[in-house]
């Protein structure tokens, strides 16, 4: 194991190329009524969003249900129509590719879902539902592809003799290593996973987060890591996007995210989160955030989130506040951010230090 | 102290099903004290549930089976109530929040309307429009705004976070002396969470009833619990104030789970997570249910054969079912420096 997992680690420089690149994205769905089935109204689910996910990272993509992060994923698998905006893979636009364009690209982008008992086949053995991937890219003759599942089952740490049997046959946590395996039978590039771990009990689910970390250490892909448990998100991911309502509200390396968050919405949303040390629980304040999430059908002008936000004022509810980066490398979109006033806060922890 | 307002003594329920018996809950003990919070943690299938559901009378029927022990509430064996006598104590001396706020309301009535029938059925006296302005006074205690409007409103009209006040609004009616919690959170978004989580907190505070709370989640029994109680495998495998279950454990099953847990204060370096899968209720294994996934077990031939009762390890009321609990002090420093976390022991004073 390399010395990725140490404690905080910067990520890669900002120089280094983005090897998923996503501009302006747009996702909408129609809501369709009457007889005629006619559009009455448009779900805004994903509405402008801009990131990059950079060759070896993982990149957390965080937000409460409804915020989009799902359909981002999905979008950017060609899963979803795209309303607008652009997915470049490897510097080649696939926003428009046709179904035969899109193929070897899918070989390179593998994708593990959340629940490990909708996501398998029942009726396939889970030799079958590991080599499907390599069939349908017509990868290696038949011998090859059991070679590469009995490889595949031990890289998931499950027994080769698992290969004859069938889903229902696994527990929750057996079911996402198979999930896992088959997403890395064509050996992708880049992993989309879709809260691979929020269906598993805890102990599980710390014995697939290591599963993932030590892959991604074996083989080097980026991750694209949708969770809404947070913990989950610092401990694995590199840099951190937080949603809220269709956009990204602000971006940042994990110790800047989590030492030092810069947007209102991320701010309440840490502090909402309880944290497992009981101790000083009494005095740990709380931003508790009054009502709830708007609908996307037709959400509040200006800043999506100042229905909500304590330091709202007017100017939140003309323009739409911009994703900036203030300097810090770390953008937020905010009228009112915090990211000024980092520099007069004292450093605690001393990984936050500026290297040199 | 008080008497306890709940105490379960050595209760059991077995399920029969097409595979065999299961022994959903084999032995449980504890106890809740007025104005305490008993936190009751454990993984899927470790009873967790079950032991609550076998209080309220509620086990589905004939599938679940009361195989012994005894429940006392308010000084009252409930386990010999009557059906009828069970339908009185159910809402007026406990009553349940459950998970799922979306199956939990009836949607053919107004909300207003069923909280209202949960006051009338215990009060008969009660007119209806009594009946409508304590509603309403309820819904504005769980902080559910326009009390009025919401009254006429269906369950449909309502979101996640609203229904689960509705459920609460509705478990407090009564101002029972115990409140059952299962889950109450786990189906919201984590700033709605925040919400219920302050709601419940405010109502015991004012109430002082005692609330048994049902979560996996250690970072909710960390922020409410005063006493935990962990469960593994249909048994309690340890309890103690939540100070001692998070600082002093001594069952390594509750050692695995915070070390598997990953933290939002803190970076760890990286996860020790408890190896193997949790039993089959219906094949457990012999001795300590735990041992086939417990590193203490190792070429020990007490774990395997003897199933090790609860027992006190501070002469209080920390207890532990492990027969090398002095062990795990040691375990514990050792797998808090693999996975980066600083681990301080005894009291808050060295902080």
């Amino acid at each position: 194991m390399t010395n990725r997992n140490s404690v905080e680690t910067e990520p890669d420089a900002p120089t280094e190329e983005g090897i998923l690149e996503v501009k302006d994205l747009k996702v909408h769905f129609p809501i369709m009524a009457g007889l005629r089935r006619h559009q009455v109204a448009t779900v805004h689910a994903v509405d402008g969003i801009t990131f990059e996910l950079r060759s070896g990272e993982t990149l957390g993509l965080v937000g409460e249900s409804g915020c989009g992060k799902s359909t981002t994923a999905r979008a950017v698998l060609r899963l979803n129509e795209i309303t607008d905006g652009t997915v470049a893979y490897k510097g080649v636009d696939i926003t428009r590719a046709k179904r035969k364009q899109m193929q070897p690209i899918r070989k390179e982008m593998q994708v593990v879902f959340q629940d490990p008992y909708a996501s398998l086949n029942p009726r396939m053995t889970v030799s079958d539902i590991i080599s499907e991937p390599l069939k349908v890219h017509n990868v290696g003759t038949k011998q090859s592809r059991q070679d590469a599942v009995a490889k595949l089952l031990e890289t998931v740490q499950l027994s080769p003799e698992h290969g004859n049997r069938y889903p229902h046959e696994f527990s929750g946590g057996q079911r996402q290593r198979i999930g896992v395996a088959r997403a890395l039978a064509l050996e992708p590039e880049v992993m989309i996973l879709d809260e691979p771990v929020s269906a598993l009990d805890v102990s599980i689910q710390a014995q697939v987060i290591n599963l993932l970390q030590e892959i991604q250490d074996e083989f080097g892909m980026s991750y694209l890591f949708i969770a809404h448990d947070l913990s989950v998100v610092r401990h694995i991911s590199d840099r951190v996007a937080v949603m809220y309502l269709g956009k990204i509200v602000e971006i940042a390396t994990r110790a800047q995210l989590f030492e030092r968050p810069a947007h209102p919405y991320t701010q309440a949303l840490l502090s909402a989160v309880p944290i497992a040390e009981p101790r000083g629980r009494d005095q740990r304040k709380r931003i508790v955030l009054e009502g709830d999430v708007p609908t996307p059908v037709n959400p509040p002008s200006g800043c999506r989130f100042r229905t909500r936000c304590w330091k709202a004022q007017d100017v939140c509810a003309g323009d739409e506040p911009e994703l900036i980066d203030r300097g810090q490398g770390h953008p937020v979109a905010c009228y009112f951010p915090e990211v000024e006033s980092a520099a007069d806060v004292p450093i605690t922890n001393p990984d936050l230090a500026p290297p040199g | 102290m008080a008497q306890p307002v709940l105490r379960i003594v050595d209760f059991k329920v077995s399920f029969n099903t097409v595979d065999g018996v299961v022994r959903a809950v084999d032995g449980v003990s504890y106890e809740v004290y007025p104005g305490e919070t008993v936190g009751v943690v454990g993984e899927s299938g470790s009873g967790k549930s079950v032991t609550v559901l076998g209080v309220m009378g509620l086990l589905p029927k004939p599938a679940g089976k009361i195989d012994g022990g005894e429940v006392w509430l308010e000084g009252q064996n409930i386990l010999e109530a009557s059906d009828k006598d069970m339908q009185d104590i159910r809402g007026k001396q406990m009553a349940m929040v459950f998970q799922d706020p979306m199956t939990s309301l009836n949607p053919v009535f107004t909300v207003g309307d069923q909280i209202a029938e949960a006051l009338q059925t215990h009060n008969k006296k009660m007119s209806n429009g009594a009946a409508k302005e304590r509603t309403i006074e309820l819904l504005t205690a769980v902080g559910v705004a326009q009390p009025e409007t919401r009254f006429d409103q269906y369950p449909h009209e309502f979101s996640g976070g609203m229904r689960q006040r509705a459920m609460v609004a509705m478990a407090i009616a009564n101002d029972p002396p115990l409140i059952i919690a299962d889950e109450p959170t786990t189906a919201l978004d984590v700033t709605i969470q925040a919400q219920v989580v302050e709601v419940l907190k405010e109502i015991q505070n004012r109430t002082n009833s005692g609330l048994v709370l049902i979560t996996h989640d250690l970072g909710l029994i960390a922020e409410l619990a005063d006493r935990v109680v962990v469960m593994y495998g249909g048994k309690v495998v340890e309890t103690g104030t939540v100070d001692e279950i998070f600082h002093e454990p001594r069952h390594p099953y509750t050692l695995g789970l915070i070390m598997s847990l990953p933290k939002l204060n803190e970076q760890m370096k990286r996860l020790l997570p408890i190896p193997g899968q949790p039993p089959s209720l219906i094949n457990l294994p012999s001795g300590c249910a735990f041992h086939p996934r417990c590193a203490m077990s190792a070429g020990r031939e007490m774990c395997r054969t003897e199933v090790p009762s609860l027992y006190s390890v501070d002469g209080g009321g920390h207890a532990s079912a492990c027969w090398y609990y002095t062990e795990v002090a040691h375990e514990l420093e050792v797998e808090a420096e693999q996975v980066g976390l600083e681990f301080s022991e005894g009291q808050l004073g060295d902080e």
